[in-house]
Parts: structure tokens; sequence; C-alpha cells
């Protein structure tokens, strides 16, 4: 329709404006069905590749290929390896299966779960509640820097020993190193987290009246959870190396304790499923950190998201 | 006789000192505010402006002076007090709803109510169907909304507002502008006092416009704006009576700007 008058304004030249315009009708689209969804989540091609490397390398190390001594520029890079110091895929199964209905070899699982766990709470509560509070007091922050940078400068894995000495060969030792560890991992990036907190956010909750409580409750916790995530995941990792040092060191349970001793015995098999199922439990732990991540960090996107694990 | 709203008495304010230079930022600043005006305050960057609304909201103190709001000395932050920062500062892992009742929520309104009041403000800004939505799923225009819901929650006596639509492009700022003093204006007595570099907005938005020096802040003009009430933001920009009242404050804007 075109208008008549002479308005310089008038913009209605050229728009046609019938009932048959032709639009683009959405309804028209393709709609995915649950199984075409769940297959394309499932993403076959991805699992599938995944399957055959694995099969591969199960294949390689059984075979006792990867020792036949690879050249680079003609300088080998594996030694030559008696047999005996091997160990193949078959003879870990063959240990899980032997340990399985052990109730001697549960006991040592649960001592070092228990030591990780322990250790990775008491570790992380104290990192997370001083990192914290040294994020928001920089006064109390110059004060203790210096002592705790120099604390965290010691090698913690030297202290083992003299841990051992002052708790015993029991758990406690191995708690006391993991814990150690695992508050510098957690109190370092916590207390760089406080400080990145926007300040706005600061601003506007004491404009309101807010109490410091409130503020670390609204403001403080929630702006570092993300980061606190991330220090939580390494954490726990580095919760069940140390608690894993601490036995090889001195102890009389534990999955630690067991690798020690088999290795000592050229169980190699056994060794490699011990170390296979410290890594599952490790893989466990990080799953559960996800999982709280999840339902925390609902509001960011799931690329921003850490995700060491991600079956 | 009735006490101001706001009163400022001989009010210096000086940043720094020890390791730094002191620097003078407002100076001797004299201000009567009576309830209910909507008092816009002009001038180049850095002429203290953001500090008059420190002060009032009881972030900062005075170095010399004193800063009353009716008759009774600020001495920290007041809970009918709405101060509204020039970036929105949301909380990102909040819902749009949950940021609008952070103030309720820090007051201790109970969980029914915050909600209540959450909603009915949504509502009068246009974001209803949005509540739910986290602020990066936002636009712009829309978390400065949210802002100004999260600002009025709190059902503040005193509206201090910091650059609030600085951030906006031209259509979306007129839009937001005119729902704002739509609720200030259908708002019994509540006392506005708005910061802006915008000389149009504070002369389509006030009744009262002053204009500040370069720093160190001193107020060099009083403007009473009398365009009438309710005031159609869009549709006034071209009306005579307010080109007129901004060319007559740009002339003692720009001695301070250029």
């Amino acid at each position: 329709m075109k208008s008549s008058n002479n308005d310089p304004a008038d913009n209605t030249v050229g728009v046609e404006n019938s009932e048959t315009e032709k639009r683009f009708d959405l309804t028209t689209l393709p709609t995915e069905t649950s199984a075409q969804k769940l297959i394309r989540r499932i993403d076959l091609p991805v699992q599938l590749t995944r399957i055959a490397i694995l099969a591969f390398i199960l294949w390689i190390w059984q075979s006792r290929k990867i020792f036949s001594g690879i050249k680079v520029f003609g300088v080998e890079i594996l030694p030559e390896i008696i047999p005996l110091f091997q160990g193949v895929p078959t003879e870990a199964w063959d240990y899980v299966t032997q340990v399985w209905d052990d109730s001697l070899f549960w006991q040592d699982f649960w001592v070092t779960l228990q030591e990780a766990l322990l250790g990775f709470l008491y570790g992380s509560l104290s990192g997370f509640i001083v990192g914290m509070l040294l994020g928001r007091f920089k006064r109390a922050q110059k004060v203790f820097s210096p002592f705790l940078i120099f604390t965290n400068a010691v090698p913690k894995i030297a202290l083992a020993p003299i841990l051992i000495l002052w708790y015993g060969v029991d758990i406690g030792s191995k708690v006391a190193l993991a814990t150690i560890i695992v508050f510098f991992i957690v109190q370092i990036p916590v207390m760089a987290a406080v400080s990145g907190v926007d300040p706005d956010l600061d601003t506007v909750a004491t404009s309101m009246g807010a109490t410091q409580m409130q503020k670390f409750k609204l403001v403080v916790i929630p702006g570092i959870l993300g980061p606190l995530f991330g220090a939580l995941r390494l954490a726990s990792i580095y919760a069940i190396l140390s608690v894993v040092f601490g036995e090889f060191l001195a102890s009389k349970r534990g999955l630690g304790q067991r690798l020690l001793y088999q290795i000592n015995n050229f169980g190699m098999g056994a060794a490699i499923a011990l170390m296979s199922l410290l890594a599952i439990l490790a893989l466990i732990f990080n799953a559960g950190i996800g999982f709280m991540e999840r339902k925390f960090l609902r509001w960011q996107d799931d690329t921003t998201r850490g995700n060491v694990v991600s079956l | 006789m009735t006490t101001n709203a706001v009163s400022l008495k001989d009010v210096s304010l000086i940043f720094g000192g020890q390791d730094t230079e002191h620097v003078l930022a407002v100076d001797t600043i004299n201000l009567e505010i009576p309830q209910g005006q909507f008092v816009a305050i002009v001038g180049p960057s850095g002429c203290g402006k953001t500090t008059i609304l420190n002060m009032l909201s009881g972030l900062i103190k005075p170095t010399v002076g004193s800063v009353q709001r009716h008759g009774q000395e600020v001495q920290g932050p007041s809970r009918d007090i709405g101060y509204m920062l020039a970036r929105s500062a949301l909380s990102p892992w909040r819902t749009a709803r949950k940021n609008v009742e952070l103030g309720l929520q820090i007051h201790g309104v109970g969980k029914s109510e915050r909600k209540e009041r959450a909603e009915e403000l949504l509502e009068l800004l246009h974001l209803e169907g949005f509540a739910n939505a986290f602020p990066s799923q936002l636009s712009q225009g829309m978390r400065q909304r949210v802002a100004i819901a999260r600002t009025l929650a709190i059902d503040p006596d005193l509206w201090l507002m910091d650059e609030p639509f600085g951030a906006l492009d031209a259509q979306t700022r007129l839009v937001v502008q005119a729902e704002f003093v739509s609720l200030w204006e259908k708002s019994k007595e509540s006392t506005v006092i708005f910061v802006t570099h915008d000389l149009e907005e504070a002369v389509l938005l006030a009744d009262r416009v002053l204009v500040m020096t370069a720093r160190p802040g001193r107020i060099k003009s009083d403007n009473l704006i009398d365009l009438p009430r309710p005031r159609v933001i869009d549709e006034l920009r071209f009306d005579e009576k307010f080109k007129a009242a901004e060319h007559k404050i740009w002339r003692e804007l720009r001695d301070e700007i250029i």
C-alpha cells in the first residue's frame, strides 16, 4: 500500500502489509525425538574411539610390546625390563578378583579412604576459613602472610617422617599430612578470590546496612565458589596422594601400605591394580565435588566450569 | 519549622594523606533539600558528585561539616536509604527476583513477603517474565531495571542514584528514565538525589538541578526546573520550555567542562 502524502518522515513506502505476507513458520522445523536426543548425547563416534584407544593400550601392554626398546634418534628411551618387573593387565585383574572377597583388603580400603576424607575435610575447611578471613581483613593478611608464605615453601612431603613421630603410625599422621597439604591448596586461591569479588556488590550490601556476617553469607561466599571448587578438585587428588605417601613411610594398614608391600615382593600386577583403584577413588572424590559444583554454580555457563572428569 | 529531608552544612571532604597527597574532593558544600524533592546534580567527572552520595548514604564521613537527614546526623548506613550505583552491580548467582530481594533479606524480611514485594516491583518495571532469569541472561537495560527494583524494594525514603542510566543506549535509556520518573511520581514524598553527567537527563527528570564546579567540587548554581508533572519524558525533550531551561544551565556547566 503506497501512501500519497508528502510527509518526509513517512516510512511506509515499499512495505507490503497484505495478509498473505510470507513468514517463516517455526513449527515446520523437525523436532528431535527423545531417542535421537539420547543418541546425540552419547555421541557414538567419540565413545567408540575411546574404547578403541583403551583396547589398544591394554593390548600393547599385555603383549609387553611397550618395553621392547623404542629408540628416538638412536637413544633407547625405555630400558630393558625383566619380565618379573613388568606386570600386565591380566595379572592386575587376577589380583582384583582374588581380593574382592577378602575382608582384610576392604579394611585397608576403608583405612585409606578414611585418612583421605578426614585430611581433605580438615584441610579444606581450615583453608577455606583462613583464606576467607585473611582475604577479607587486609591487616590480618599483612600480619600473617610472611608466616604462611614460609610454611607453604617448606617441602611438605618432608614433614611426613616428623608427623609420624608426632602422631604415630596409625591414621593420625596421614590425616595430618593430608590436612597440611590440602590447607595450602585451598587457602591460597580462596584468599585471592575474596579480593576478586566485585567491590560494588560489597558497597551495595553495606549501603543496605548489611552486617559483616551477612556480607560473608550474601556476597563473599557465593562470590568465591568458582575458584573454591577448582581448589577442592585439586585438593581431593592431593589428599589421596599424601595419605598414600604417608603409608609408604610407616603404617600398619592401608592401600598405600599394601601397594608398597606388593612392589617390594615384585607383585607388579597387584601394584597396578592398587594404583588403578586409588585413581578410581580420586575420580569418585572428584565426581562428588563436580556434583556439588553443578548444584551451586547453576548460574554459570557449563563452559566456564572446570571439568576434570567428563564421562 | 519542619526539618529538611537532607541538609549539608559546610561539608568538605579530603581524600588521601599519609603516603599520598591530600586531595580536596568537595569544598564547603551547603545544601538543603526538602522532603519529596527530585534533585539532580550535574558536573564534570571527578567533581565529587559520587562523594556526596557516599556521605549521604553513610558509607564515608565528611572530614569537616555536618551531614544530616531529618535533622539527625548521619552515623552510618541507614535502612531507609536506597542507593543505586552506576553499574547495576547485580549478584550474578542470584536470579532477578532474588536480586530484588537482597535488601529485604538483609533487613530480615520473611521469605514469602520478600517474594511478593519483589514480584510486585518486577511487574512495575515490566520484568515479570524474567523473575527467574540470571543477570547474565538479561540485557543491559533489563539489568539496570532489576537494580532499580532492588533499590526501591526496601521502600526507601531517600533515593540516591549515581549515574544509574549512564551505560544504557539512547533508546533504552528513554524507556528506563520514563519508568523511573513515573515510579517516583507515584511514590508519595520520596526524596531523590540523582547524580548524572547528562544535563538533558537532569532537566528532564528533576525539580531542581545543581551544577558543580570541577574539583574541588563546589555548588556553582542551584536551578529550579519549572516543568509540569507528571512528565512525559520522550515528548518533553522537544518542548520549548525544556530547551530553554537546559540551555540556561548548559552555559553554567560549559565553563566547568571546557
